[in-house]
């Protein structure tokens, strides 16, 4: 029997990155522990800020709630959840009700906004119009588009401090691959633990970075955390085959993920020296902060023929 | 060549079903034999969540559980 490296408890999990097992006590205090040093070294949450969550109902989102909540709870500062519905039918409408529950456990207050309410169509309809009108972009990009869009500003209107999201390790050095793969350096510029402010921008932070998908898991399973466990029905694409690469990279050199991240970290303040700085306006059409003249959200609704509602989100 | 069967369920989705396995097997290959990574999923046996080198015994209740959604 694998016994615990600390405790000498029975292992539920071979740490082969550190050479260590953990027993379901210390892996849970390993997490916890993980959580707060991310915060504490890189500033993440000050005494009295307002920290809106983004929360799916996944593993992580829910875990990152709740270790969110219990943070928060000791340092004066204040957690709500926030949900973006994309209006996925036989996925999304069985996370909301779990994100509900969490927060009712928790305390928290709980908003949702959805892809219908800003944009009149649910994703499912995007998806549609975007393959009756050939536009050759996969589901996930119009997804990941507007959903951050609607994040950025339900988050502002919201009055939030910051905007927390539950990537993990694995999502981070996934992104840092991907960027890499195409050869985005603006990209690889805005990835780290905190995106600062910018003028219209809530700044975002990445407390889980540093917890391995596989270690997010066990703790929500450990900690009998009600989460949602189903596949997108449209995850796919190069993500899935960096995804794949990865775990597969790590079952047989543990550490790689690790080395990946770190070496961005060493790379990225060369990065940023040789990205521009680019002047923030506002979209043409529906006001919010964009590079360019017109935002991605607005340019991608454009092409299905369909646009912002210009409602309030909250 | 001894062999033991154990009961497997993969969770999201799939109905359970009886794997053979060398006797002596262990979880991890288990995960093998189903072309699973260990990184993409946790495993629980009997109940109790287990690491990839506990060995299997015939008649055990294997529950394997995707961690790897998307979305």
């Amino acid at each position: 029997m694998l016994k615990c490296s600390f405790c000498g408890r029975r292992a539920v999990y071979d740490r082969r990155y550190a050479g260590a097992a953990l027993c379901d006590r210390c892996l849970i205090k390993s997490v916890e522990k993980r959580f707060r040093r991310a915060i504490a070294e890189h500033k993440l949450v000050s005494p009295g800020e307002r920290i809106v969550a983004a929360v799916s109902g996944g593993k992580d989102s829910v875990a990152c709630l709740h270790l969110l909540a219990g943070y928060c709870s000791q340092r004066k500062s204040e957690v709500v959840a926030l949900t973006i519905d994309e209006g996925v039918k036989g996925y999304r409408d069985h996370s909301l009700p779990i994100v509900e529950e969490n927060a009712e456990l928790l305390g928290v207050e709980h908003f949702v906004v959805s892809f219908k309410q800003a944009f009149g169509a649910s994703l499912d309809r995007i998806v549609r119009l975007a393959r009756t009108r050939k536009t050759g972009l996969n589901s996930c990009t119009y997804c990941g588009v507007m959903r951050r869009s609607l994040l950025n500003q339900a988050a502002r209107e919201l009055r939030a401090d910051k905007l927390a999201t539950a990537h993990n390790l694995d999502d981070e050095v996934q992104a840092i691959m991907l960027n890499y793969v195409r050869s985005d350096l603006s990209r690889l510029h805005r990835l780290g633990p905190i995106y600062p402010s910018r003028e219209g921008f809530v700044p975002r932070i990445k407390p889980m970075r540093e917890i391995p998908e596989k270690e997010s898991a066990l703790y929500a399973i450990l900690k009998e955390l009600n989460i949602h466990l189903a596949v997108c029905p449209y995850a796919g694409g190069i993500h899935i085959e960096i995804r794949d690469f990865l775990n597969s990279l790590e079952e047989n050199h543990p550490n790689s993920k690790f080395m990946i991240l770190r070496m961005f970290e060493r790379l990225k303040p060369k990065i940023s020296q040789t990205i521009p700085e680019f002047e923030m306006r506002s979209c043409a059409e529906c006001g919010e902060p964009t590079s360019a003249e017109i935002c991605k959200t607005c340019e991608l609704l454009g092409q299905l023929g369909l646009a912002k509602q210009g409602k309030t989100l909250i | 060549m001894k062999t033991i069967a154990v009961s497997v369920r993969v969770f999201p989705g799939r109905k359970k079903q009886l794997i053979k396995l060398p006797a002596r097997s262990k979880v991890a290959g288990l995960l093998k034999t189903l072309d699973l990574n260990p990184q993409t999923v946790v495993v629980r046996c009997n109940g109790k969540i287990v690491v990839e080198e506990e060995r299997l015994k015939s008649g055990d209740m294997v529950e394997i559980i995707h961690i790897v959604t998307g979305g």
